[in-house]
Protein backbone atom coordinates (compact mmCIF):
# COMPACT_ATOMS: atom_id res chain seq x y z
CA UNK A 1 0.00 0.00 0.00
CA UNK A 2 1.15 3.53 -0.76
CA UNK A 3 2.01 5.82 2.14
CA UNK A 4 -0.12 8.94 2.39
CA UNK A 5 1.58 12.05 1.12
CA UNK A 6 0.38 14.08 4.07
CA UNK A 7 -1.73 13.12 7.03
CA UNK A 8 -4.53 15.60 6.28
CA UNK A 9 -5.18 14.67 2.65
CA UNK A 10 -7.02 11.65 1.31
CA UNK A 11 -4.91 8.51 1.48
CA UNK A 12 -5.41 5.96 -1.19
CA UNK A 13 -6.31 2.48 -0.14
CA UNK A 14 -7.38 -0.42 -2.28
CA UNK A 15 -11.03 -1.53 -2.20
CA UNK A 16 -11.53 -3.79 0.84
CA UNK A 17 -12.90 -6.80 -1.10
CA UNK A 18 -10.98 -6.45 -4.35
CA UNK A 19 -7.53 -7.92 -4.89
CA UNK A 20 -4.69 -5.57 -5.53
CA UNK A 21 -3.48 -5.46 -9.15
CA UNK A 22 -0.02 -6.82 -9.68
CA UNK A 23 1.32 -3.50 -10.95
CA UNK A 24 0.38 -1.65 -7.78
CA UNK A 25 1.97 -4.13 -5.41
CA UNK A 26 5.44 -2.89 -4.46
CA UNK A 27 6.62 -6.43 -3.73
CA UNK A 28 6.30 -7.15 -7.45
CA UNK A 29 9.30 -5.04 -8.22
CA UNK A 30 11.59 -6.86 -5.82
CA UNK A 31 11.09 -10.41 -7.14
CA UNK A 32 13.93 -12.87 -6.89
CA UNK A 33 15.48 -14.36 -10.04
CA UNK A 34 14.06 -17.82 -9.23
CA UNK A 35 10.58 -16.39 -9.10
CA UNK A 36 11.16 -14.57 -12.36
CA UNK A 37 12.37 -17.84 -13.87
CA UNK A 38 9.29 -19.70 -12.70
CA UNK A 39 7.03 -16.97 -14.06
CA UNK A 40 8.77 -17.12 -17.41
CA UNK A 41 8.34 -20.91 -17.56
CA UNK A 42 4.65 -20.68 -16.79
CA UNK A 43 4.29 -17.99 -19.41
CA UNK A 44 6.00 -20.27 -21.92
CA UNK A 45 3.56 -23.10 -21.14
CA UNK A 46 0.57 -20.78 -21.50
CA UNK A 47 1.91 -19.39 -24.74
CA UNK A 48 2.44 -22.90 -26.10
CA UNK A 49 -1.11 -23.88 -25.28
CA UNK A 50 -2.48 -20.70 -26.80
CA UNK A 51 -0.46 -21.30 -29.94
CA UNK A 52 -1.77 -24.86 -30.15
CA UNK A 53 -5.31 -23.61 -29.80
CA UNK A 54 -4.83 -20.90 -32.41
CA UNK A 55 -3.33 -23.40 -34.83
CA UNK A 56 -6.35 -25.66 -34.43
CA UNK A 57 -8.74 -22.73 -34.65
CA UNK A 58 -7.33 -21.36 -37.88
CA UNK A 59 -6.55 -24.66 -39.53
CA UNK A 60 -8.60 -24.76 -42.74
CA UNK A 61 -8.40 -28.54 -43.07
CA UNK A 62 -9.47 -29.56 -39.64
CA UNK A 63 -12.86 -30.52 -38.36
CA UNK A 64 -15.73 -28.67 -36.87
CA UNK A 65 -14.88 -29.04 -33.22
CA UNK A 66 -11.73 -28.40 -31.26
CA UNK A 67 -11.51 -31.17 -28.73
CA UNK A 68 -10.82 -30.16 -25.21
CA UNK A 69 -8.83 -33.00 -23.61
CA UNK A 70 -9.60 -31.68 -20.15
CA UNK A 71 -13.32 -31.91 -20.83
CA UNK A 72 -12.97 -35.41 -22.22
CA UNK A 73 -11.07 -36.52 -19.14
CA UNK A 74 -13.61 -34.84 -16.88
CA UNK A 75 -16.60 -36.47 -18.54
CA UNK A 76 -14.87 -39.85 -18.56
CA UNK A 77 -14.09 -39.51 -14.87
CA UNK A 78 -17.64 -38.53 -14.05
CA UNK A 79 -19.38 -41.23 -16.07
CA UNK A 80 -17.26 -44.31 -16.69
CA UNK A 81 -14.51 -44.20 -14.12
CA UNK A 82 -16.50 -44.23 -10.91
CA UNK A 83 -17.00 -47.91 -10.24
CA UNK A 84 -13.41 -48.99 -11.04
CA UNK A 85 -12.30 -46.69 -8.25
CA UNK A 86 -14.89 -47.90 -5.81
CA UNK A 87 -13.87 -50.04 -2.89
CA UNK A 88 -16.35 -51.26 -0.29
CA UNK A 89 -15.12 -49.84 3.00
CA UNK A 90 -17.08 -49.52 6.23
CA UNK A 91 -17.77 -45.89 5.43
CA UNK A 92 -19.06 -46.52 1.92
CA UNK A 93 -21.10 -49.50 3.06
CA UNK A 94 -22.68 -47.42 5.80
CA UNK A 95 -23.40 -44.59 3.39
CA UNK A 96 -24.89 -47.01 0.90
CA UNK A 97 -27.13 -48.60 3.51
CA UNK A 98 -28.19 -45.21 4.83
CA UNK A 99 -29.05 -43.71 1.48
CA UNK A 100 -30.29 -46.88 -0.19
CA UNK A 101 -31.96 -49.14 2.33
CA UNK A 102 -33.02 -46.89 5.20
CA UNK A 103 -35.32 -44.61 3.14
CA UNK A 104 -37.08 -47.65 1.67
CA UNK A 105 -37.86 -49.11 5.04
CA UNK A 106 -38.66 -45.70 6.53
CA UNK A 107 -41.23 -44.87 3.88
CA UNK A 108 -42.61 -48.44 4.04
CA UNK A 109 -43.22 -48.00 7.74
CA UNK A 110 -44.73 -44.53 7.26
CA UNK A 111 -47.17 -45.64 4.55
CA UNK A 112 -48.11 -48.82 6.35
CA UNK A 113 -48.80 -46.95 9.59
CA UNK A 114 -50.83 -44.29 7.83
CA UNK A 115 -52.92 -46.75 5.86
CA UNK A 116 -53.47 -49.03 8.85
CA UNK A 117 -54.66 -46.04 10.85
CA UNK A 118 -57.10 -45.10 8.10
CA UNK A 119 -58.24 -48.72 7.77
CA UNK A 120 -58.87 -48.90 11.51
CA UNK A 121 -60.90 -45.69 11.38
CA UNK A 122 -62.95 -46.98 8.46
CA UNK A 123 -63.64 -50.29 10.14
CA UNK A 124 -64.70 -48.56 13.33
CA UNK A 125 -66.94 -46.33 11.25
CA UNK A 126 -65.24 -43.16 12.44
CA UNK A 127 -63.72 -42.10 9.08
CA UNK A 128 -65.55 -39.10 7.65
CA UNK A 129 -65.63 -39.44 3.89
CA UNK A 130 -64.45 -36.18 2.37
CA UNK A 131 -66.69 -36.49 -0.71
CA UNK A 132 -70.12 -37.99 -1.15
CA UNK A 133 -69.76 -40.27 -4.13
CA UNK A 134 -72.88 -42.40 -4.08
CA UNK A 135 -75.71 -39.92 -4.37
CA UNK B 1 -56.34 -55.72 -37.52
CA UNK B 2 -55.11 -57.71 -40.42
CA UNK B 3 -54.98 -54.73 -42.76
CA UNK B 4 -52.31 -53.27 -40.54
CA UNK B 5 -50.44 -56.41 -39.64
CA UNK B 6 -50.08 -57.71 -43.17
CA UNK B 7 -48.62 -54.53 -44.70
CA UNK B 8 -46.11 -54.42 -41.86
CA UNK B 9 -45.09 -58.03 -42.38
CA UNK B 10 -44.95 -57.50 -46.12
CA UNK B 11 -42.62 -54.56 -45.59
CA UNK B 12 -39.94 -57.10 -44.68
CA UNK B 13 -39.55 -58.50 -48.22
CA UNK B 14 -40.21 -55.01 -49.65
CA UNK B 15 -37.02 -53.83 -48.01
CA UNK B 16 -34.98 -56.37 -49.92
CA UNK B 17 -36.88 -55.98 -53.19
CA UNK B 18 -36.95 -52.21 -53.63
CA UNK B 19 -34.25 -50.29 -55.45
CA UNK B 20 -31.39 -49.19 -53.22
CA UNK B 21 -31.93 -45.51 -54.00
CA UNK B 22 -35.54 -45.77 -52.95
CA UNK B 23 -35.04 -47.71 -49.76
CA UNK B 24 -35.62 -44.86 -47.31
CA UNK B 25 -38.58 -43.21 -49.09
CA UNK B 26 -40.28 -46.58 -49.66
CA UNK B 27 -40.05 -47.75 -46.09
CA UNK B 28 -40.98 -44.32 -44.80
CA UNK B 29 -44.11 -44.00 -46.89
CA UNK B 30 -45.13 -47.57 -46.20
CA UNK B 31 -44.79 -47.20 -42.45
CA UNK B 32 -46.60 -43.84 -42.53
CA UNK B 33 -49.43 -45.58 -44.36
CA UNK B 34 -49.53 -48.22 -41.64
CA UNK B 35 -49.51 -45.49 -38.98
CA UNK B 36 -52.39 -43.72 -40.72
CA UNK B 37 -54.40 -46.93 -40.90
CA UNK B 38 -53.67 -47.63 -37.24
CA UNK B 39 -55.58 -44.50 -36.25
CA UNK B 40 -58.77 -46.48 -36.80
CA UNK B 41 -58.07 -48.21 -33.49
CA UNK B 42 -59.04 -45.04 -31.67
CA UNK B 43 -62.65 -45.87 -32.44
CA UNK B 44 -64.23 -46.42 -29.03
CA UNK B 45 -66.13 -49.67 -28.59
CA UNK B 46 -69.90 -49.39 -28.52
CA UNK B 47 -71.00 -52.67 -27.06
CA UNK B 48 -68.21 -54.89 -25.85
CA UNK B 49 -64.96 -53.73 -24.34
CA UNK B 50 -62.84 -55.22 -27.08
CA UNK B 51 -63.01 -54.28 -30.73
CA UNK B 52 -61.38 -55.41 -33.96
CA UNK B 53 -61.04 -58.85 -32.53
CA UNK B 54 -60.30 -62.22 -33.98
CA UNK B 55 -59.41 -65.41 -32.15
CA UNK B 56 -56.06 -64.22 -30.85
CA UNK B 57 -55.89 -60.46 -31.14
CA UNK B 58 -58.18 -57.69 -30.05
CA UNK B 59 -57.97 -54.01 -29.28
CA UNK B 60 -59.39 -52.29 -26.28
CA UNK B 61 -58.96 -48.81 -24.96
CA UNK B 62 -55.90 -49.65 -22.88
CA UNK B 63 -53.96 -51.18 -25.74
CA UNK B 64 -55.17 -48.91 -28.55
CA UNK B 65 -53.15 -45.81 -27.58
CA UNK B 66 -49.99 -47.86 -27.09
CA UNK B 67 -50.48 -49.67 -30.39
CA UNK B 68 -51.00 -46.43 -32.25
CA UNK B 69 -47.93 -44.99 -30.54
CA UNK B 70 -45.76 -47.91 -31.63
CA UNK B 71 -47.13 -47.70 -35.19
CA UNK B 72 -46.52 -43.93 -35.21
CA UNK B 73 -43.01 -44.30 -33.92
CA UNK B 74 -41.76 -46.65 -36.65
CA UNK B 75 -41.70 -44.04 -39.46
CA UNK B 76 -40.19 -41.60 -36.97
CA UNK B 77 -37.43 -44.08 -36.21
CA UNK B 78 -36.76 -44.56 -39.91
CA UNK B 79 -36.71 -40.79 -40.38
CA UNK B 80 -34.31 -40.26 -37.49
CA UNK B 81 -31.81 -42.92 -38.55
CA UNK B 82 -31.18 -41.66 -42.04
CA UNK B 83 -28.20 -39.56 -41.14
CA UNK B 84 -26.11 -41.88 -39.03
CA UNK B 85 -26.55 -44.73 -41.51
CA UNK B 86 -25.57 -42.67 -44.51
CA UNK B 87 -22.15 -44.23 -44.87
CA UNK B 88 -23.22 -47.81 -44.40
CA UNK B 89 -23.52 -50.23 -47.33
CA UNK B 90 -27.00 -50.94 -48.56
CA UNK B 91 -27.24 -54.40 -47.03
CA UNK B 92 -26.64 -53.02 -43.54
CA UNK B 93 -29.25 -50.34 -44.04
CA UNK B 94 -31.68 -53.02 -45.10
CA UNK B 95 -30.81 -55.07 -42.03
CA UNK B 96 -31.40 -52.06 -39.81
CA UNK B 97 -34.83 -51.35 -41.22
CA UNK B 98 -35.59 -55.07 -41.11
CA UNK B 99 -34.81 -55.06 -37.39
CA UNK B 100 -37.01 -52.02 -36.81
CA UNK B 101 -39.95 -53.61 -38.61
CA UNK B 102 -39.48 -56.89 -36.74
CA UNK B 103 -39.60 -54.90 -33.52
CA UNK B 104 -42.78 -53.20 -34.60
CA UNK B 105 -44.46 -56.49 -35.48
CA UNK B 106 -43.64 -58.04 -32.11
CA UNK B 107 -44.80 -54.88 -30.34
CA UNK B 108 -48.09 -54.86 -32.24
CA UNK B 109 -48.68 -58.49 -31.43
CA UNK B 110 -47.71 -57.93 -27.79
CA UNK B 111 -50.13 -55.07 -27.27
CA UNK B 112 -53.07 -56.59 -29.10
CA UNK B 113 -52.94 -60.20 -27.97
CA UNK B 114 -55.53 -61.73 -25.71
CA UNK B 115 -53.55 -64.73 -24.54
CA UNK B 116 -51.10 -63.99 -21.77
CA UNK B 117 -48.62 -66.59 -22.99
CA UNK B 118 -48.58 -64.91 -26.39
CA UNK B 119 -48.00 -61.62 -24.62
CA UNK B 120 -45.09 -63.18 -22.78
CA UNK B 121 -43.57 -64.54 -25.98
CA UNK B 122 -43.89 -61.19 -27.70
CA UNK B 123 -42.56 -59.45 -24.60
CA UNK B 124 -39.42 -61.55 -24.91
CA UNK B 125 -39.38 -61.26 -28.68
CA UNK B 126 -38.99 -57.50 -28.51
CA UNK B 127 -35.69 -58.00 -26.72
CA UNK B 128 -33.84 -59.52 -29.66
CA UNK B 129 -34.27 -56.77 -32.28
CA UNK B 130 -33.57 -54.13 -29.65
CA UNK B 131 -30.42 -55.97 -28.59
CA UNK B 132 -29.33 -56.12 -32.22
CA UNK B 133 -29.95 -52.41 -32.68
CA UNK B 134 -28.06 -51.47 -29.51
CA UNK B 135 -25.04 -53.69 -29.91
CA UNK B 136 -24.62 -53.49 -33.66
CA UNK B 137 -25.31 -49.82 -34.35
CA UNK B 138 -24.39 -48.16 -31.10
CA UNK B 139 -21.48 -45.80 -31.15
CA UNK B 140 -19.28 -46.50 -28.19
CA UNK B 141 -17.49 -49.56 -26.98
CA UNK B 142 -19.70 -49.68 -23.91
CA UNK B 143 -22.63 -50.75 -26.07
CA UNK B 144 -21.74 -54.41 -25.51
CA UNK B 145 -21.96 -53.95 -21.77
CA UNK B 146 -25.20 -52.07 -22.25
CA UNK B 147 -26.69 -54.83 -24.37
CA UNK B 148 -25.75 -57.44 -21.80
CA UNK B 149 -27.31 -55.45 -18.96
CA UNK B 150 -30.43 -54.81 -21.01
CA UNK B 151 -30.90 -58.44 -22.00
CA UNK B 152 -30.16 -60.14 -18.73
CA UNK B 153 -32.01 -57.76 -16.43
CA UNK B 154 -35.19 -58.37 -18.38
CA UNK B 155 -34.63 -62.09 -18.74
CA UNK B 156 -34.04 -62.59 -15.01
CA UNK B 157 -37.39 -60.99 -14.34
CA UNK B 158 -39.27 -62.83 -17.01
CA UNK B 159 -38.42 -66.35 -15.90
CA UNK B 160 -40.60 -66.06 -12.76
CA UNK B 161 -43.27 -64.53 -14.98
CA UNK B 162 -43.26 -67.59 -17.21
CA UNK B 163 -43.52 -69.95 -14.26
CA UNK B 164 -46.35 -67.94 -12.71
CA UNK B 165 -48.28 -67.85 -15.98
CA UNK B 166 -47.84 -71.57 -16.55
CA UNK B 167 -49.00 -72.36 -13.03
CA UNK B 168 -52.04 -70.18 -13.63
CA UNK B 169 -52.73 -72.04 -16.86
CA UNK B 170 -52.55 -75.32 -14.96
CA UNK B 171 -55.05 -74.09 -12.42
CA UNK B 172 -57.58 -72.33 -14.61
CA UNK B 173 -57.05 -74.04 -17.95
CA UNK B 174 -56.87 -70.89 -20.03
CA UNK B 175 -54.88 -67.70 -20.11
CA UNK B 176 -57.14 -65.69 -22.33
CA UNK B 177 -57.85 -62.26 -20.91
CA UNK B 178 -61.51 -62.49 -21.86
CA UNK B 179 -61.99 -65.87 -20.23
CA UNK B 180 -60.09 -65.13 -17.06
CA UNK B 181 -62.47 -62.33 -16.15
CA UNK B 182 -65.08 -65.03 -15.54
CA UNK B 183 -62.80 -66.77 -13.11
CA UNK B 184 -63.34 -66.56 -9.36
CA UNK B 185 -60.70 -64.36 -7.79
CA UNK B 186 -58.57 -66.19 -5.28
CA UNK B 187 -58.53 -64.34 -1.97
CA UNK B 188 -55.49 -65.86 -0.39
CA UNK B 189 -53.26 -64.02 2.01
CA UNK B 190 -50.63 -66.72 2.15
CA UNK B 191 -47.01 -66.41 1.26
CA UNK B 192 -47.65 -68.51 -1.85
CA UNK B 193 -50.03 -65.91 -3.13
CA UNK B 194 -47.59 -63.10 -2.42
CA UNK B 195 -44.75 -64.97 -4.12
CA UNK B 196 -46.96 -65.71 -7.10
CA UNK B 197 -47.86 -62.05 -7.47
CA UNK B 198 -44.21 -61.10 -7.04
CA UNK B 199 -43.29 -63.50 -9.85
CA UNK B 200 -45.99 -61.98 -12.06
CA UNK B 201 -44.96 -58.41 -11.44
CA UNK B 202 -41.19 -58.52 -11.23
CA UNK B 203 -40.64 -58.79 -14.98
CA UNK B 204 -42.71 -55.69 -15.63
CA UNK B 205 -41.12 -53.85 -12.74
CA UNK B 206 -37.69 -54.43 -14.26
CA UNK B 207 -38.98 -53.35 -17.64
CA UNK B 208 -40.62 -50.14 -16.49
CA UNK B 209 -38.10 -49.77 -14.68
CA UNK B 210 -38.60 -49.67 -10.98
CA UNK B 211 -36.02 -47.62 -9.12
CA UNK B 212 -33.93 -50.39 -7.56
CA UNK B 213 -33.79 -52.42 -10.77
CA UNK B 214 -33.23 -49.58 -13.21
CA UNK B 215 -29.52 -50.01 -13.80
CA UNK B 216 -29.94 -51.30 -17.35
CA UNK B 217 -31.85 -48.27 -18.53
CA UNK B 218 -29.25 -45.50 -18.55
CA UNK B 219 -26.75 -47.82 -20.18
CA UNK B 220 -29.13 -49.06 -22.85
CA UNK B 221 -30.55 -45.64 -23.65
CA UNK B 222 -27.19 -43.94 -23.83
CA UNK B 223 -25.43 -46.53 -25.94
CA UNK B 224 -28.28 -47.15 -28.36
CA UNK B 225 -28.46 -45.30 -31.66
CA UNK B 226 -31.27 -42.82 -32.04
CA UNK B 227 -33.82 -45.33 -33.31
CA UNK B 228 -33.02 -47.66 -30.42
CA UNK B 229 -33.32 -44.87 -27.87
CA UNK B 230 -36.61 -43.71 -29.36
CA UNK B 231 -38.28 -47.08 -29.34
CA UNK B 232 -36.87 -47.99 -25.93
CA UNK B 233 -38.06 -44.81 -24.27
CA UNK B 234 -41.35 -44.50 -26.04
CA UNK B 235 -42.74 -47.99 -26.27
CA UNK B 236 -40.63 -50.70 -24.69
CA UNK B 237 -40.87 -49.21 -21.22
CA UNK B 238 -44.62 -49.01 -21.67
CA UNK B 239 -44.72 -52.75 -22.35
CA UNK B 240 -44.00 -53.13 -18.67
CA UNK B 241 -46.72 -50.68 -17.73
CA UNK B 242 -49.20 -52.33 -20.04
CA UNK B 243 -48.33 -55.71 -18.55
CA UNK B 244 -48.91 -54.49 -15.00
CA UNK B 245 -52.24 -52.92 -15.92
CA UNK B 246 -53.48 -56.00 -17.78
CA UNK B 247 -52.44 -58.41 -15.08
CA UNK B 248 -53.77 -56.40 -12.15
CA UNK B 249 -57.06 -55.79 -13.95
CA UNK B 250 -57.51 -59.42 -14.94
CA UNK B 251 -56.20 -61.21 -11.91
CA UNK B 252 -57.60 -59.21 -9.02
CA UNK B 253 -56.73 -58.79 -6.20
CA UNK B 254 -53.13 -57.78 -5.81
CA UNK B 255 -51.72 -58.87 -2.50
CA UNK B 256 -51.52 -55.90 -0.19
CA UNK B 257 -48.18 -56.71 1.35
CA UNK B 258 -46.60 -56.57 -2.08
CA UNK B 259 -47.83 -53.15 -3.01
CA UNK B 260 -45.84 -51.46 -0.23
CA UNK B 261 -42.25 -52.24 -1.29
CA UNK B 262 -42.99 -51.56 -4.97
CA UNK B 263 -44.83 -48.37 -4.17
CA UNK B 264 -42.09 -47.12 -1.87
CA UNK B 265 -39.39 -47.95 -4.41
CA UNK B 266 -41.33 -46.25 -7.20
CA UNK B 267 -42.02 -43.04 -5.27
CA UNK B 268 -38.59 -42.81 -3.70
CA UNK B 269 -37.20 -43.51 -7.14
CA UNK B 270 -39.01 -40.49 -8.55
CA UNK B 271 -37.08 -38.25 -6.17
CA UNK B 272 -33.78 -40.11 -6.37
CA UNK B 273 -33.58 -40.33 -10.15
CA UNK B 274 -34.71 -36.72 -10.41
CA UNK B 275 -31.84 -35.71 -8.17
CA UNK B 276 -29.42 -37.82 -10.19
CA UNK B 277 -30.59 -35.94 -13.29
CA UNK B 278 -29.34 -32.72 -11.77
CA UNK B 279 -25.83 -34.15 -11.56
CA UNK B 280 -25.52 -35.62 -15.02
CA UNK B 281 -22.91 -34.58 -17.52
CA UNK B 282 -24.26 -36.74 -20.32
CA UNK B 283 -27.33 -35.39 -22.07
CA UNK B 284 -28.77 -38.74 -23.07
CA UNK B 285 -28.18 -40.06 -19.58
CA UNK B 286 -30.19 -37.14 -18.21
CA UNK B 287 -33.13 -37.95 -20.45
CA UNK B 288 -32.83 -41.65 -19.56
CA UNK B 289 -33.01 -40.94 -15.83
CA UNK B 290 -35.97 -38.64 -16.43
CA UNK B 291 -37.68 -41.63 -18.06
CA UNK B 292 -37.11 -43.66 -14.90
CA UNK B 293 -38.58 -40.81 -12.88
CA UNK B 294 -41.77 -40.57 -14.92
CA UNK B 295 -42.21 -44.31 -15.03
CA UNK B 296 -41.90 -44.43 -11.26
CA UNK B 297 -45.07 -42.37 -11.10
CA UNK B 298 -46.77 -44.78 -13.49
CA UNK B 299 -45.77 -47.81 -11.40
CA UNK B 300 -47.00 -46.18 -8.21
CA UNK B 301 -50.31 -45.41 -9.90
CA UNK B 302 -50.90 -48.86 -11.34
CA UNK B 303 -50.25 -50.43 -7.97
CA UNK B 304 -53.09 -48.48 -6.34
CA UNK B 305 -55.50 -50.13 -8.79
CA UNK B 306 -58.14 -47.43 -8.77
CA UNK B 307 -59.89 -46.11 -11.85
CA UNK B 308 -58.26 -42.71 -11.75
CA UNK B 309 -54.88 -44.29 -11.26
CA UNK B 310 -55.18 -46.46 -14.36
CA UNK B 311 -56.40 -43.50 -16.38
CA UNK B 312 -53.48 -41.40 -15.23
CA UNK B 313 -51.02 -44.21 -15.86
CA UNK B 314 -52.12 -44.77 -19.45
CA UNK B 315 -52.21 -41.03 -20.16
CA UNK B 316 -48.76 -40.47 -18.73
CA UNK B 317 -47.38 -43.46 -20.62
CA UNK B 318 -48.50 -42.04 -23.97
CA UNK B 319 -47.49 -38.49 -23.12
CA UNK B 320 -44.11 -39.51 -21.82
CA UNK B 321 -43.53 -41.75 -24.82
CA UNK B 322 -43.92 -38.87 -27.23
CA UNK B 323 -41.99 -36.38 -25.10
CA UNK B 324 -39.09 -38.66 -24.26
CA UNK B 325 -38.71 -39.75 -27.86
CA UNK B 326 -38.66 -36.11 -28.93
CA UNK B 327 -36.00 -35.28 -26.35
CA UNK B 328 -33.85 -38.14 -27.58
CA UNK B 329 -34.20 -36.89 -31.16
CA UNK B 330 -33.14 -33.43 -30.03
CA UNK B 331 -30.16 -34.85 -28.18
CA UNK B 332 -29.30 -36.75 -31.32
CA UNK B 333 -29.23 -33.54 -33.37
CA UNK B 334 -26.62 -32.28 -30.92
CA UNK B 335 -24.74 -35.56 -31.04
CA UNK B 336 -24.59 -35.69 -34.83
CA UNK B 337 -23.00 -32.26 -34.88
CA UNK B 338 -20.53 -32.44 -32.04
CA UNK B 339 -20.09 -36.24 -31.78
CA UNK B 340 -20.27 -35.92 -28.05
CA UNK B 341 -23.08 -36.29 -25.59
CA UNK B 342 -21.61 -33.91 -23.05
CA UNK B 343 -24.20 -31.47 -21.87
CA UNK B 344 -21.76 -28.62 -21.46
CA UNK B 345 -20.30 -28.98 -24.91
CA UNK B 346 -23.18 -27.58 -26.94
CA UNK B 347 -24.39 -24.47 -25.21
CA UNK B 348 -26.29 -21.48 -26.56
CA UNK B 349 -27.55 -23.56 -29.43
CA UNK B 350 -30.56 -21.30 -29.71
CA UNK B 351 -28.38 -18.67 -31.31
CA UNK B 352 -27.32 -21.09 -34.02
CA UNK B 353 -30.52 -23.06 -34.49
CA UNK B 354 -33.49 -20.91 -33.54
CA UNK B 355 -36.17 -23.24 -34.86
CA UNK B 356 -34.60 -26.19 -33.13
CA UNK B 357 -34.68 -24.01 -30.03
CA UNK B 358 -38.45 -23.92 -30.40
CA UNK B 359 -38.59 -27.71 -30.42
CA UNK B 360 -36.27 -27.85 -27.42
CA UNK B 361 -38.58 -25.44 -25.61
CA UNK B 362 -41.72 -27.39 -26.44
CA UNK B 363 -40.16 -30.71 -25.49
CA UNK B 364 -38.91 -29.29 -22.19
CA UNK B 365 -42.28 -27.73 -21.45
CA UNK B 366 -44.10 -30.99 -22.01
CA UNK B 367 -41.48 -32.88 -20.02
CA UNK B 368 -42.07 -30.54 -17.10
CA UNK B 369 -45.79 -31.32 -17.29
CA UNK B 370 -46.83 -27.82 -18.11
CA UNK B 371 -50.57 -27.27 -18.30
CA UNK B 372 -52.47 -27.96 -20.54
CA UNK B 373 -50.35 -30.77 -21.95
CA UNK B 374 -51.35 -34.39 -21.60
CA UNK B 375 -48.27 -34.90 -19.45
CA UNK B 376 -49.88 -32.70 -16.84
CA UNK B 377 -53.20 -34.49 -17.17
CA UNK B 378 -51.52 -37.82 -16.54
CA UNK B 379 -49.34 -36.61 -13.68
CA UNK B 380 -52.13 -34.74 -11.96
CA UNK B 381 -54.46 -37.72 -12.15
CA UNK B 382 -51.74 -39.96 -10.77
CA UNK B 383 -50.88 -37.55 -7.95
CA UNK B 384 -54.54 -37.28 -7.01
CA UNK B 385 -55.05 -41.03 -6.95
CA UNK B 386 -51.88 -41.51 -4.90
CA UNK B 387 -53.12 -38.87 -2.46
CA UNK B 388 -56.26 -40.92 -2.09
CA UNK B 389 -54.15 -44.02 -1.39
CA UNK B 390 -52.20 -42.29 1.33
CA UNK B 391 -52.06 -38.60 2.09
CA UNK B 392 -48.31 -38.66 2.71
CA UNK B 393 -47.45 -39.46 -0.90
CA UNK B 394 -48.11 -35.82 -1.76
CA UNK B 395 -44.76 -35.01 -0.19
CA UNK B 396 -42.90 -37.28 -2.55
CA UNK B 397 -44.89 -36.54 -5.67
CA UNK B 398 -44.82 -32.79 -5.05
CA UNK B 399 -41.07 -32.82 -4.50
CA UNK B 400 -40.75 -35.01 -7.57
CA UNK B 401 -42.62 -32.51 -9.70
CA UNK B 402 -40.37 -29.73 -8.43
CA UNK B 403 -37.20 -31.68 -9.19
CA UNK B 404 -38.54 -32.59 -12.65
CA UNK B 405 -39.07 -28.92 -13.44
CA UNK B 406 -35.59 -28.12 -12.13
CA UNK B 407 -33.65 -30.62 -14.20
CA UNK B 408 -35.71 -29.97 -17.30
CA UNK B 409 -34.98 -26.27 -17.04
CA UNK B 410 -31.34 -27.09 -16.34
CA UNK B 411 -31.19 -29.14 -19.52
CA UNK B 412 -32.98 -26.46 -21.53
CA UNK B 413 -30.88 -23.59 -20.24
CA UNK B 414 -27.59 -25.40 -20.69
CA UNK B 415 -28.26 -26.43 -24.27
CA UNK B 416 -30.06 -23.32 -25.42
CA UNK B 417 -28.68 -20.36 -23.53
CA UNK B 418 -25.43 -19.43 -21.91
CA UNK B 419 -21.96 -18.78 -23.17
CA UNK B 420 -21.35 -19.59 -26.79
CA UNK B 421 -18.64 -22.25 -26.97
CA UNK B 422 -15.68 -20.79 -28.85
CA UNK B 423 -14.21 -24.16 -29.75
CA UNK B 424 -17.04 -25.02 -32.12
CA UNK B 425 -15.74 -23.84 -35.44
CA UNK B 426 -18.35 -25.12 -37.78
CA UNK B 427 -21.72 -26.64 -37.16
CA UNK B 428 -23.75 -28.01 -40.05
CA UNK B 429 -27.18 -26.43 -40.26
CA UNK B 430 -30.34 -28.28 -39.35
CA UNK B 431 -32.00 -30.47 -41.89
CA UNK B 432 -35.62 -30.21 -42.87
CA UNK B 433 -35.86 -33.87 -42.00
CA UNK B 434 -34.99 -33.08 -38.38
CA UNK B 435 -37.61 -30.36 -38.17
CA UNK B 436 -40.14 -32.73 -39.68
CA UNK B 437 -39.20 -35.31 -37.08
CA UNK B 438 -39.74 -32.88 -34.20
CA UNK B 439 -42.97 -31.62 -35.69
CA UNK B 440 -44.28 -35.16 -36.02
CA UNK B 441 -43.54 -35.71 -32.36
CA UNK B 442 -45.15 -32.53 -31.10
CA UNK B 443 -48.18 -32.77 -33.40
CA UNK B 444 -49.81 -35.78 -31.65
CA UNK B 445 -49.04 -34.23 -28.27
CA UNK B 446 -50.80 -31.01 -29.27
CA UNK B 447 -53.72 -32.78 -30.89
CA UNK B 448 -54.20 -35.06 -27.92
CA UNK B 449 -54.47 -31.97 -25.75
CA UNK B 450 -57.66 -31.22 -27.63
CA UNK B 451 -59.18 -34.68 -27.25
CA UNK B 452 -57.51 -36.51 -24.39
CA UNK B 453 -60.39 -38.96 -24.08
CA UNK B 454 -58.62 -41.03 -26.70
CA UNK B 455 -55.83 -41.94 -24.29
CA UNK B 456 -57.83 -42.14 -21.09
CA UNK B 457 -58.35 -45.87 -21.26
CA UNK B 458 -61.37 -47.86 -20.29
CA UNK B 459 -62.35 -45.93 -17.22
CA UNK B 460 -63.34 -42.74 -18.92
Amino acid sequence: MVEPSSSSTFSYRGAPLASLPRELDPAEYNESPEKRQAQAERLAVRARLKRQYQLQLNNPHSSELIEDPAMLRWTYARTYNIYPNFRPTPKTSLLGALSGLVPIFFWWYVFKADRDRKEKLIQEGKYKRPFVLNS
Amino acid sequence: MLKILLPTIMLLPTITLCKPKQLWPTTLINSFGVALLSLQWFNPPQELTMTFSNYYLSIDQISAPLLILSCWLTPLMILASQNHLIMEPISRKQTFIFTIILLQISLMLAFSTTELIMFFIMFEATLIPTLVIITRWGNQMERLNAGTYFLFYTLIGSLPLLIALLSLQNQIGTLSICMMQLNQPTMLSTWTHTTWWFALLIAFMIKMPLYGLHLWLPKAHVEAPIAGSMILAAVLLKLGGYGIIRITLTLNPLSKTLSYPFMVLALWGVIMTGSICLRQTDLKSLIAYSSVSHMGLVIAATLTQTQWAHTGAITLMIAHGLTSSMLFCLANTNYERTHSRTLLLARNMQLLFPLMGLWWLLASLTNMALPPTINLMGELTIITSLFNWSNITILMTGLGTLITATYTLYMLSTTQWGEMPSYIKMIPPTHTREHLLMMLHILPTTLLMMKPELIWGTFY
